[in-house]
C-alpha cells in the first residue's frame, strides 16, 4: 500500500539550469501538495502531460528523493525515516535507471537477488518464473549492451522484480516496446495485481490507462486535478473517452501554467 | 559485510571479465613502460657510440715537432682528421675556420703561440713573457666537446707535463704533498642515494595513475550511465556500496601498481645494459630486509587507500566522467609535486609533524626505508596521517551518496 500525503517537491535550480530553462526563478515546484492512495490488489495509473511531475512523484515514493513537504508511507514505512525497509518492499523501474551494460541479464538478476538477501533456491525459482514470462532465457547470457531496447527493458523489468516486492512502481513501463512485448508486460502487471501487489504506473498512453488501471489520477502542473475509476472520470468530465477527458481537464487546469 | 563482498565481486568481475579492459589497464601500461625505457636506453647508447665513432675535424696552428710526435704517439691522429696550419695559413683562413666550427663541419681549432717553445725556454724570472695557447670549439655540439676533451687528455696534458719536466728536471717538485681520502658513510645510504630519491616519487606517481584510470569510471562513469542508481534503489546501505566500490578499487589499483613497478624493474636494467655501466649499479645498494618490506607495503597500502578515496570522492561529486577528469587532474599534479619535494629536501632532521602530511610524508618514509634510516614514530605518524585523511574522504563520500542533489542532480 502506498499513501502519499500532501507531497510537495521543489527542485533548486543551479545557475546553469536557470539559464537552460530561461527562467529567473531559482526554484521549480515539480509536485505541489499531491495526495493519493494506492491499495493492494490494485493498479493505480498516474496520467499527465510531459513535465507534470509523474516521475518526480514516483522517485519520492521510491526514496530516491526526499519530499520538500508532506510525507509518504509504503507498506506502513515512512519513506524518509525507514527508507531501507521501504526499498526492500518495493521495486522501481524508470528509464534513467539502467542495468550495467557490461553484464548479462542473468548476472544482474543474481547480483540484485543476492543484495536482497535471497537464498540460492529462491533465486533459482524466481529466475525460472520471470525469465520464462518475459522470454529472457534465449539471451540471458548475452551482455546487456548487445541487447535491443525491448530486450533491455524486459531484462530490467525481470531484474527489478527479483525480490517479489509487495509494491511495484513502474514509470512508463511500455515505452519503447512493441505491442507484443508491451502486452506481455501489462499482462504480467495484471498477474501481480491478482497476487495482491500494489502496482502504480505512470503513462501518457490513454489506451493503456483505460484498459489496465483500476483507478487513474490525472496530474497537471504537479497537482492532482482528477482521480477515480475510468467511469468516474468520464462522468466527472462529461467525456466519451479518456482522451477527451484528458483534453477537458487540460483546458481547465493546463492554462494556469 | 556480505553486501560489501557481493558488490566487490561485481566490480572485480567488471574488470576481469573484459579482455579489452584487462589489456588497457594492466598489459598496455607494462608494454609502454618497458617500451619507453628500452627506447630511451637505445637512444642514449646510440648517441654515445655515434660520438665515439665520429672522427673529429681539427685544425692545429703552429704545431711544433714535439707536439706532432705526441699527437701520433698518443693516438690523437687516429680519432681526428688533423689539418696542420702555419701562422700565415691561419691568418688567411681564420674566418672560414670560425664559421666551420659554428656550422659544426669542423670541431676544434688549437692555436699554439708562434714561438712557443723558444719563449718557454727563455723564461727565467717572474714577469717574463708566458706564451699563450688558444682553443676554439662549439660547446653546443657533442662532437666538438668530445674533440676538445680528447685533445686535452691526449695531447695538451702530456705536452705540458713534458715541458714542465724539462724545465724543472724533477716534476715531483710540483707535488708539495699528496692526499688520501676515505669516504665514511653508511654503505646502504651511499649506494641507495639515487634510488632513494627516485623511488618515492615513482611509487607515489604510479599508484595515483593507477587509481585514477579505474576510479573515475567506476563511480562517475556509472553515475553517467545511470547504473549507480540501480544500486541505490536496492535496500543495501549506502555505506556498503561505498566500501564495496573502494575495496575493489584498492585491489585493482594494487594490482596495477604491482604491474607498473614490475615492469620498471624489468625495464631499468635493460636501459642500463645498453648504456654500459652507470645505471647497472643503481639497484645494487638497496637491500630490503623483511621489516623494510613490511613497512614499504604498509605505506603503499595506506597510499592506495588515500588515493582511491580521494579520487572516488571527487568522482562522486562530478556528474560525468569528463567532469571527474577535470577534478582529478589537478590532484595528480599536486601528488607529483609532493612526491618530487623529497628529491629536493636537504639532508638533516625532518620534524615528525611533516611526516604526517599525506603523500609528502609517505614519500619521506619511502626514502628513509631505502636508506634504512626509518624511525618507527615517523613511520607511524605518516601512516596515521594518511589513513585519517582517507577516512575523512570516505565519510564525505558516504554523505554524498545519501545526498539527492549529488546523486540525482535534484
Ligand atoms: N533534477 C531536476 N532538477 C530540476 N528540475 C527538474 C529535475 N527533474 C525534473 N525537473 C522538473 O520538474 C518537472 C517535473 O518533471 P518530471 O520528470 O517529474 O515530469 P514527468 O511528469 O515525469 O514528465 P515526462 O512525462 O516527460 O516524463 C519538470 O518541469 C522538470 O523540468
Ligand atoms: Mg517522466
Amino acid at each position: 500500500m502506498i499513501q502519499i500525503n500532501n507531497l510537495t517537491k521543489i527542485y533548486k535550480l543551479s545557475a546553469k539550469q536557470m539559464q537552460k530553462l530561461q527562467t529567473k526563478k531559482s526554484k521549480k515546484i515539480a509536485v505541489n501538495g499531491l495526495s493519493l492512495e494506492a491499495h493492494e490488489g490494485e493498479i493505480y495509473g498516474l496520467l499527465g502531460p510531459n513535465g507534470a511531475g509523474k516521475t518526480t512523484t514516483l522517485r519520492c515514493v521510491a526514496t530516491l528523493l526526499k519530499p520538500t513537504d508532506g510525507s509518504i508511507k509504503v507498506c506502513g514505512f515512512d519513506s524518509v525515516k525507514e527508507d531501507t525497509k521501504v526499498r526492500d518492499s518495493l521495486c522501481f523501474l524508470t528509464n534513467e535507471i539502467k542495468l550495467d551494460p557490461n553484464f548479462s541479464p542473468e548476472y544482474m538478476f543474481d547480483f540484485f537477488g543476492r543484495l536482497h538477501g535471497l537464498s540460492e533456491s529462491e533465486l533459482a525459482s524466481r529466475k525460472n518464473e520471470l525469465f520464462t514470462v518475459f522470454g529472457i532465457t534465449p539471451f540471458k547470457d548475452k551482455k546487456i549492451m548487445e541487447l535491443s531496447t525491448g530486450m533491455k527493458q524486459k531484462a530490467a523489468i525481470a531484474v527489478s522484480l527479483v525480490h517479489d516486492p509487495k509494491v511495484v512502481i513502474f514509470d512508463e513501463p511500455t515505452s519503447g516496446l512493441d505491442i507484443i512485448t508491451a502486452r506481455s508486460v501489462t499482462d504480467y502487471l495484471k498477474t501481480l495485481k491478482e497476487r495482491g501487489k500494489t502496482v502504480i504506473i505512470s503513462t501518457h498512453i490513454m489506451s493503456e490507462a483505460e484498459k489496465l488501471c483500476d483507478r487513474i489520477g490525472v496530474i497537471i502542473g504537479g497537482k492532482k486535478v482528477c482521480e477515480g475509476t475510468l467511469d468516474e472520470i468520464l462522468a466527472e468530465t462529461k467525456a466519451a473517452d479518456l482522451e477527451d477527458a484528458f483534453f477537458n481537464l487540460y483546458s481547465v487546469h493546463g492554462e494556469k501554467q | 559485510m556480505k553486501n560489501i563482498k557481493i558488490i566487490m565481486g561485481k566490480e572485480l568481475k567488471r574488470v576481469f571479465g573484459d579482455k579489452k579492459l584487462i589489456f588497457s589497464l594492466f598489459i598496455l601500461p607494462a608494454i609502454l613502460v618497458i617500451g619507453i625505457y628500452s627506447i630511451m636506453g637505445m637512444m642514449i647508447s646510440n648517441v654515445s657510440s655515434d660520438i665515439e665513432e665520429h672522427k673529429s675535424r681539427v685544425y692545429i696552428v703552429n704545431a711544433s715537432d714535439s707536439v706532432k710526435s705526441i699527437i701520433d704517439a698518443n693516438g690523437f691522429s687516429k680519432v681526428a682528421d688533423i689539418a696542420y696550419y702555419t701562422e700565415d695559413d691561419f691568418n688567411k683562413n681564420a674566418d672560414v675556420i670560425h664559421n666551420e666550427i659554428l656550422e659544426e663541419t669542423a670541431d676544434l681549432f688549437v692555436y699554439f703561440d708562434k714561438d712557443m717553445e723558444t719563449k718557454i725556454a727563455a723564461y727565467k724570472n717572474q714577469g717574463d713573457e708566458i706564451p699563450v695557447m688558444k682553443y676554439g670549439y662549439n660547446k653546443t655540439s657533442n662532437y666538438s666537446g668530445a674533440a676538445y676533451s680528447n685533445f686535452n687528455e691526449m695531447v695538451k696534458n702530456p705536452y705540458q707535463q713534458k715541458l714542465l719536466a724539462e724545465r724543472l728536471g724533477n716534476i715531483e717538485l710540483l707535488n708539495v704533498f699528496t692526499t688520501e681520502e676515505e669516504n665514511i658513510v653508511k654503505e646502504a645510504k651511499a649506494n641507495a642515494e639515487f634510488i632513494s630519491q627516485l623511488l618515492p616519487y615513482m611509487i607515489v606517481m604510479l599508484l595515483f595513475a593507477g587509481a585514477m584510470s579505474i576510479g573515475v569510471d567506476a563511480i562517475a562513469g556509472e553515475k553517467e550511465r545511470g547504473t549507480l542508481a540501480s544500486m541505490l534503489i536496492s535496500p543495501v546501505k549506502r555505506s556498503d556500496i561505498v566500501w564495496g566500490k573502494l575495496f575493489s578499487l584498492m585491489i585493482l589499483t594494487g594490482i596495477s601498481s604491482i604491474i607498473y613497478s614490475g615492469s620498471m624493474i624489468v625495464a631499468m636494467p635493460m636501459m642500463a645494459q645498453m648504456n654500459g655501466e652507470g645505471m647497472g649499479s643503481m639497484f645494487g645498494g638497496v637491500s630490503f630486509g623483511i621489516v623494510q618490506v613490511i613497512e614499504l607495503v604498509a605505506i603503499m597500502l595506506a597510499l592506495v587507500f588515500l588515493f582511491v578515496s580521494v579520487i572516488a570522492l571527487l568522482a562522486t561529486y562530478a556528474k560525468d566522467t569528463k567532469t571527474a577528469q577535470t577534478y582529478v587532474s589537478p590532484c595528480y599534479i599536486v601528488v607529483i609535486v609532493a612526491g618530487m619535494l623529497t628529491m629536493f629536501s636537504a639532508g638533516g632532521e625532518i620534524a615528525i609533524e611533516k611526516y604526517a602530511i599525506p603523500i609528502y610524508g609517505n614519500a619521506l618514509v619511502i626514502r628513509d626505508i631505502c636508506t634504512s634510516e626509518v624511525v618507527l614514530e615517523k613511520f607511524g605518524a605518516s601512516l596515521i596521517g594518511t589513513l585519517l585523511i582517507g577516512i575523512i574522504c570516505v565519510v564525505a563520500m558516504i554523505k554524498a551518496f545519501n545526498s539527492e542533489k549529488i546523486m540525482f542532480n535534484a
